[in-house]
């Protein structure tokens, strides 16, 4: 069950990263990107890192995101 | 033919690297090199020695408090390299009253005039935001018992103004980081830790040294508290002033 959960986990990691890296609009990438880090958070916490895991929640999927988004806004929203 | 030739080169730079990770000891191996050596000593004395019952805290302040110092000197430097960019590029205004007139209204959807703040959103943020800060104190305070600690909570109390910057927008939370405390505030975590460094000094003779003895573990306690909250007030006052730079109003 842990161990599914792992794998499940991971291949969501995959999944997003691969559709931030494909997205042309730079506006759903940033929130896949979020969503890449709240899996990770997930993920640390699942492996026994609590501490890892509230940075990766508050760095990663919080402040990060919201400094991506008011780059996006204030430059072009879609990638040429 | 382009697309062949990419995809043959990463299978061909993959199976090195899926061998070296096949070679790996299994995750929580007690045999693997990591856990032989000094991750012994830490599990085993750190609670005693670093005096900080959360062993992550305990490392990260004393048995490696130089890296610790050194990262927060790279935050603050990298600080001091977005703030040089951001406030000279002429984008953003954040000491100059005076702005360039607002760009013409194009086609593009990104140059639509800003939506309005909805009232449901307005009350959640004025709602949740002492509680937002109450957890960061929290997290910042409880670092060396329980998960978190000056980083976590510095960003959690950073994300409160960023969201409050947001929501009441730039022109009401700017007044309550003025210029001058600002500047203070964004340097607390070295600030923090050339003070402790020097009252390590003062106890032991070495700079960031924490008293080892029984009788002194509430002055160690109390070190590494103030240099948590150095971090986290540090780390908040960083991202709140990146953000407000970028943000004009």
């Amino acid at each position: 069950m842990s161990m599914a959960f792992d794998i499940f986990l991971l291949l969501f990691l995959i999944g997003t990263a691969l559709a931030v890296a494909h997205s042309k609009d730079l506006l759903a990438a940033a929130i896949l990107f979020s969503s890449y880090s709240l899996v990770l958070c997930l993920l640390w916490q699942h492996r026994g890192a609590p501490d890892v895991a509230m940075t990766e929640a508050a760095v990663g999927a919080g402040i990060t995101t919201v400094l991506f988004l008011v780059t996006i806004g204030r430059t072009k929203r879609r990638e040429k | 033919m382009k697309n062949a030739a990419v995809a043959s080169l990463l299978v061909i730079f993959a199976i090195p690297l899926l061998i070296a990770v096949a070679e790996l000891p299994p995750f929580g191996d007690p045999d693997a090199p990591i856990h032989t050596h000094i991750s012994a000593r830490y599990i085993e004395q750190g609670v005693e020695e670093a005096g900080a019952e959360n062993l992550v805290t305990g490392v990260l302040l004393n048995y490696r408090g130089f890296d610790t110092f050194g990262e927060v000197t790279v935050i603050f430097t990298a600080l001091a390299a977005a703030l040089a960019v951001l406030l000279t590029s002429g984008g953003v205004q954040y000491f100059q009253e005076d702005r360039p007139p607002a760009p013409p209204k194009g086609a593009d959807e990104s140059e639509r005039p800003p939506t309005p703040v909805s009232p449901v959103v307005l009350f959640v943020v004025r709602l949740l935001a002492p509680f937002i800060g109450i957890f960061a104190a929290f997290v910042i305070l409880h670092g060396h018992v329980t998960p978190g600690g000056g980083f976590q909570g510095g960003a959690i109390l950073g994300a409160m103004f960023i969201v409050l910057t947001i929501v009441l927008g730039a022109g009401k939370v700017r007044p309550r980081l003025p210029e001058p405390l600002a500047r203070w505030l964004q340097g607390a975590a070295p600030l923090s830790f050339v003070l402790i460094g020097a009252l390590g000094v003062a106890f032991t003779g070495f700079y960031l040294g924490f008293p080892p003895e029984h009788s002194l573990h509430l002055v160690r306690e109390l070190m590494m508290v103030v240099l948590e909250i150095g971090i986290g007030v540090g780390g908040a006052a960083i991202f709140a002033r990146i953000f407000l730079a970028m943000e004009a109003d």
